[in-house]
């Protein structure tokens, strides 16, 4: 059968942003597929360097707009190190918490556009945006912004979280665990559902090494690596959690392990909440000052809702002399070409959906 | 490199420090949890690396992105399209030579 080539985006409702994909179909088999990025480049890493720290912050921020206190939260804590700045100890708590309700949110986010592309009903969708909104609510009462926060300041926070701070999450907690009980029931009992994600896209473990893949797709492929347990920050040293891990490598799994860490998320903000000192979590803002250690280069990794980020930054005195942003999804959507090699047409965005992509943060 | 251990490939990136460019390729072991830094000093009379993504098939698009942004001639690998799309290709913007805000209109 004669090999068609078709061209899907870059205007796409399945790719989730401007993402260009070449396919190649004999019938309805892929036989190659060419992702095309790029089209959301804007060169943030040359503009970091002509910023200073301070006003670098809300360019992290818009690198994932799913998730932007993650991002946020990586670069700040960079600076950090590079200034030799330590974080106070409740707002290291403070931290954890928002940090992994911000995963929850994201998480919830792609669930329900994962669900939607998959050709589930759109009542997933509609719940999904139902809890995260009641997330946002709370981020939004903690920092003061409803999309991006940038409430990170060096050694802490802008200002005190609000005095229900605790009593709220420990609520929100309590509601999330409840309300995510009923996902897996509507999921996995739609035949929809399971015949458009079992066995699609499947990578094996080596594969999964190899093309260095991160976050939970690493992790559904069976590779247990998680930045919280390998290189702790903050306090996750102290909080007990465990890394979702499983052996398949589909679309499945993919969501299985999503699925799973939102669980563990609430379990780390209920420890968090529980071992939360008193006390002020203000810090100072990022001034227009020369790092007082000026360290020759400072690396920090740090988990986020879609894998692994680092940041290797180069301090110079007032701006960074070089920044380099490792972005999970880029790495992520590399693997691809071979996950939909041999699939059916009609999975491909089953495939795309699954890999969690932000082109944000893949094209910088 | 992989043979002892790391067998993981996190990051290339590049550092220009205007009389040379460094190349740091960051690995990791997966088991022991350890990382590792690799430096690469290029003189620019010679900007060229070997590829490395026999080893490490992550390589392929970092690898791609450093030879658009810093002209980094990579050795064992015939790439016909440019990673980032609606790019020039001719001009390298993460080189500190290429001045942000008067050269942006190099850009296509």
């Amino acid at each position: 059968m004669a090999i068609m080539r078709i061209n899907v985006g870059p205007i796409h409702p399945g790719t989730h942003g401007v993402l260009k994909l070449v396919v190649d179909v004999e019938g309805d088999t892929i036989k190659r597929v060419e992702p095309h990025i790029g089209f959301l480049h804007r060169g943030v890493e040359k503009l970091m360097e002509t910023r200073m720290y301070m006003q670098n912050q809300s360019y992290t921020e818009k690198l994932d707009y799913i998730a932007p206190l993650s991002w946020d939260d990586l670069y700040v804590n960079s600076v950090e190190k590079a200034l030799g700045v330590p974080v106070k100890e409740p707002a290291q708590y403070e931290r954890v918490i928002l940090l992994e309700f911000q995963r929850i949110a994201s998480h919830l986010l792609w669930l329900g556009t994962f669900v939607n592309d998959v050709g589930q009903l759109f009542t997933v969708f509609m719940w999904c945006f139902r809890d995260r909104a009641k997330i946002m609510k709370l981020l939004e009462d903690v920092s003061g912004g409803r999309m991006f926060y940038v409430n990170l300041r060096l050694g802490g926070f802008n200002k005190n979280p609000p005095a229900d701070f605790k009593e709220r999450s420990y609520a929100l907690c309590d509601y999330l665990e409840e309300k995510l009980m009923a996902y897996p029931d509507v999921l996995d009992s739609s035949s929809i559902f399971m015949e458009r994600t079992k066995g699609i896209g499947v990578l094996s473990k080596d594969d999964a090494i190899n093309y260095g893949v991160s976050g939970p797709v690493l992790r559904a492929s069976g590779v247990e690596e998680d930045v919280r347990k390998s290189h702790p920050y903050y306090v996750y040293d102290k909080i007990k959690f465990k890394v979702p891990c499983t052996y398949n490598g589909d679309t499945y799994d993919r969501y299985e392990i999503r699925y799973e860490e939102m669980l563990e998320s609430i379990s780390i903000i209920r420890q968090a909440l529980d071992a939360m000192p008193e006390g002020p979590t203000v810090g100072m803002p990022i001034r227009l000052i020369g790092p007082q250690a000026k360290p020759e280069h400072v690396i920090m990794q740090e988990e986020l809702p879609r894998g692994e980020g680092i940041i290797y930054l180069v301090p110079d005195k007032q701006r960074p002399y070089r920044i380099s942003l490792r972005s999970p999804a880029f790495i992520n959507l590399s693997v691809l070409p071979k996950l939909s090699e041999g699939m059916k047409f009609a999975d491909l965005f089953s495939i795309v959906g699954s890999l969690d992509v932000i082109f944000a943060e893949i094209d910088r | 490199m992989k043979a002892s251990g790391f067998d993981y490939l996190k990051k290339i990136t590049a550092i220009d420090y205007n009389d040379h460019i460094d190349v740091l390729y960051l690995v990791y072991n997966i088991k022991k949890r350890e990382d590792a830094v690799i430096r690469a000093t290029l003189k620019p009379d010679d900007l060229s690396v070997e590829t490395v993504m026999r080893i490490y098939r992550a390589a392929d698009w970092y690898e791609r992105e450093l030879s658009e942004m810093f002209g980094i001639k990579i050795k064992g690998r015939r790439v016909k399209r440019l990673l980032l799309e609606l790019w020039n290709g001719a001009d390298y913007p993460l080189r500190k030579s290429f001045v942000w805000g008067k050269d942006y209109n190099k850009v296509k």
